[in-house]
């Protein structure tokens, strides 16, 4: 992974701590292209999945993140699958959101939505466990 | 909906129906139950990712500049439990778990955005221990039931002490579990839809 250093400029400094990989990733970024991405946020990878070939300008993190979300994948379980901390990966979907490779849709909330249809059938799948 | 969706809307595949999410929050001190809770119910094996704080609480931008060399800030990463429940075709729950702790409510605040709800449990030996999470709730106008986790099936108190002790206002139900078991979380989880249907039906 050497072409990594050069296009994110900073080698991985093990003596920094585990921070410092996610955040070289993001190119010192700490702030989401898209504040609206929550934790249950559920993203979705636009197929075709490009393969390593292809991937030139993607992240082995990004193309595995790609991978996992063919079916839908909240941001949470994306974080927990790919290791690295929530922050870090709300900044990749970002980026990945904006190039148009992944789509986001937004959680329901009682605040948007609240209705008793709802509760009434959140009760009968809880009903079921 | 919000720019991410219609941004990429052009180039979406179409998502199953399935795809809208709500989530309820699992809060109390440590060693509560609630990781316990959280897999016991989950249809997927538990997963816990890591929010990254400031060791002072404030927001995750000030950890900006930590990749240039300069001085590392401390940091502290707190693990997030979850677990998902597919209600049906339309809606997914998701259960959140993470401890109720002082230095964490930063975090706690975004993930009561949007949440129908929570539990908060607590242990009848350490009460204190989910004062904290409480407030939360209250203070922020958060629906939310209490499950007295029961150790050992130990029960050296009764429910109205108890109640007494969290000072919890009337309407909110305390409900006896055992976060081992799968039907014992789950009649924690359906008091808090009655109670937030309750809630819901007095508002309107
Ligand atoms: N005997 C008994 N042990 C429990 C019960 N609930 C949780 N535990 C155990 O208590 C410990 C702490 O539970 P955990 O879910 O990790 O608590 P958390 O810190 O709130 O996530 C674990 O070892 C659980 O197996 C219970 O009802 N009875
Ligand atoms: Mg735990």
């Amino acid at each position: 992974m050497s072409a990594d250093k050069g296009r994110y400029g900073h080698a991985w400094d093990e003596d920094a701590g585990p921070l410092v990989r996610p955040y070289t990733l993001t190119r010192g970024r700490t702030r989401a292209a898209h504040a609206d991405l929550t934790l249950i946020t559920l993203v979705t990878t636009v197929e075709p999945v490009p393969d390593d070939r292809e991937a030139g300008g993607l992240h082995p993190e990004e193309l595995d993140i790609l991978r996992l979300c063919v079916r839908p994948q909240a941001v949470a379980e994306v974080a927990a699958l790919v290791h690295l901390p929530v922050s870090v990966v709300k900044i990749l979907l970002g980026d990945l959101v904006n190039a148009g490779r992944m789509t986001a849709r937004a959680p329901l909330s009682m605040a948007q939505a609240p209705n008793a249809e709802l509760l009434r059938k959140v009760r009968d799948g809880l009903g079921r466990l | 909906m919000g720019s991410v969706v219609s941004s990429a809307a052009h180039t979406a595949v179409p998502l199953p129906a399935a795809a809208l999410a709500v989530k309820i929050l699992v809060a109390g001190g440590f060693g509560v139950g609630k990781t316990t809770l959280v897999g016991a119910v989950s249809e997927v094996p538990p997963l816990s990712t890591e929010e990254v704080m400031t060791a002072a609480g404030v927001g995750v931008d000030d950890l900006e500049g930590i990749t240039g060399g300069g001085t590392a800030k401390v940091t502290t990463t707190v693990a997030l439990d979850f677990g998902r429940i597919t209600i049906d075709e339309d809606v997914v729950l998701y259960l959140f778990g993470t401890p109720g702790q002082e230095r964490f409510w930063s975090m706690w605040d975004d993930l009561a955005v949007g949440a129908l709800g929570a539990v908060v449990l607590v242990d009848t030996r350490r009460l204190d221990s989910s004062f904290g999470s409480i407030d939360f709730f209250e203070r922020r106008g958060v629906p939310f039931v209490v499950g007295v986790n029961r150790f050992d099936g130990l029960l050296d108190h009764t429910e109205e002490d108890i109640r007494a002790a969290l000072d919890l206002d009337p309407e909110v139900p305390t409900v006896l579990c055992d976060v081992r078991e799968r039907a014992s979380c789950r009649e924690v989880l359906l008091a808090l839809i009655d109670h937030i249907a309750a809630r819901f039906a007095a508002q309107n």
